[in-house]
C-alpha cells in the first residue's frame, strides 16, 4: 500500500490497468454483436484518452504545470473526440 | 488577507527543455493526423478494415503496450534518479527502459514476419499500407528513443536524463493512441 502512495507507481498501475482492460474488451468484442460492438469501441477510445492523459501528467510531469496541463487536456479531449466521431461515423 | 501566491510565468511551468517539447509537440501532430486520415478512411470501407485487422496479434501488442507502460515508469525513476544525484541508479534505470524498448522491437519484429509469411505487404489493402507506415514510423521512433537513452546514460546530468525520458515518453504516448485505434476498433 505504501508503494501506492507514490504518483509514479500510482499512475504505472492505473496504466496497466487501463491497457489490461482495453485489451479484455477487444478480445471479447468477438462474441458480441450489433451495437455492443460500437460501445465496446467507444469505451476503448475513452479508456485510450485515460492513458494518454496519465502519462501527460505524471510521466511527462505536466501536473506540476497547470498552465501546460489544462492545454494539453483540452487539445487531447478535442482530438479523442474526434477520433471517437470519426470512428462512430463508419 | 489572503495568501495569493503567484503562479509561475508558463514557460517556467514547462518541465523539461523548450525545444524537446517543440518536438514532442510536432511529433504528435504526425502521428495524430495520421491516425486521425486511419479513421477518416476507415468510413470508406469499415467491413474490409475490419478483416484485414483480424490478421494482426491483439495479445502481442497488447503485451507491447505493457512492456512501453512500464518502460516509460522505469525511465521517469531514471529521471528521479539523476535530480538526487544518483549517477549509477540512474544508469541502471535507463538500461532497463532501453531493454523493454529492444523487447518491444523484438515482438513487433516477429509481428512484421508474421505478416511477411502470410503474404501481407504494404499495398495488400488500404488498411495495411496505413499499419506499416504508423507501426513502422513508432518502431523507428522506438530505435531512437533506445539510442537517445543510452546517450543521456554516458552524459547523465538531471537535465539531460530528463530530455531523453521527454522523448520516450512521447514514443509512449503515441503507442497508446496508435494501439487501440489500429488494433482493437472494430
Amino acid at each position: 500500500m505504501k508503494l501506492l502512495s507514490d504518483p509514479l507507481m500510482r499512475a504505472w498501475v492505473w496504466l496497466v490497468g487501463l491497457s489490461l482492460g482495453s485489451t479484455v474488451i477487444a478480445t471479447s468484442v468477438a462474441r458480441i454483436e450489433g451495437v455492443g460492438i460500437t460501445l465496446a469501441g467507444a469505451t476503448i477510445l475513452v479508456l485510450a484518452w485515460a492513458k494518454a492523459r496519465v502519462i501527460l501528467s505524471r510521466y511527462l510531469g505536466l501536473a506540476q504545470a497547470p498552465f501546460w496541463h489544462r492545454g494539453f487536456s483540452i487539445v487531447l479531449a478535442i482530438y479523442c473526440a474526434g477520433l471517437l466521431g470519426l470512428y462512430l461515423i463508419a | 488577507m489572503t495568501d495569493t501566491t503567484p503562479e509561475a510565468h508558463p514557460l517556467e511551468q514547462l518541465p523539461g527543455d523548450l525545444m524537446m517539447w517543440v518536438l514532442i509537440v510536432s511529433e504528435l501532430l504526425v502521428f495524430g493526423a495520421g491516425l486521425a486520415a486511419f479513421l477518416s478512411v476507415r468510413i470508406t470501407d469499415p467491413a474490409g478494415f475490419a478483416s484485414a485487422q483480424d490478421h494482426l496479434h491483439r495479445a502481442a501488442a497488447g503485451i507491447n503496450t505493457l512492456v512501453l507502460v512500464t518502460s516509460g515508469f522505469l525511465a521517469a525513476l531514471a529521471v528521479r534518479a539523476a535530480e538526487h544525484g544518483r549517477i549509477a541508479r540512474t544508469r541502471m534505470w535507463l538500461s532497463a527502459a532501453s531493454l523493454l524498448g529492444v523487447v518491444f522491437l523484438v515482438i513487433k519484429t516477429f509481428e512484421f514476419i508474421e505478416k511477411a509469411q502470410q503474404g501481407i505487404g504494404i499495398e495488400t489493402s488500404t488498411f495495411f499500407t496505413f499499419y506499416y507506415l504508423m507501426t513502422g514510423f513508432h518502431a523507428a521512433h522506438v530505435v531512437a528513443g533506445i539510442v537517445i537513452l543510452g546517450l543521456v546514460g554516458i552524459r547523465c546530468t538531471p537535465r539531460t536524463v530528463e530530455v531523453g525520458a521527454a522523448f520516450w515518453h512521447m514514443v509512449d504516448l503515441v503507442w497508446v493512441l496508435l494501439f487501440p485505434v489500429i488494433y482493437l476498433l472494430r
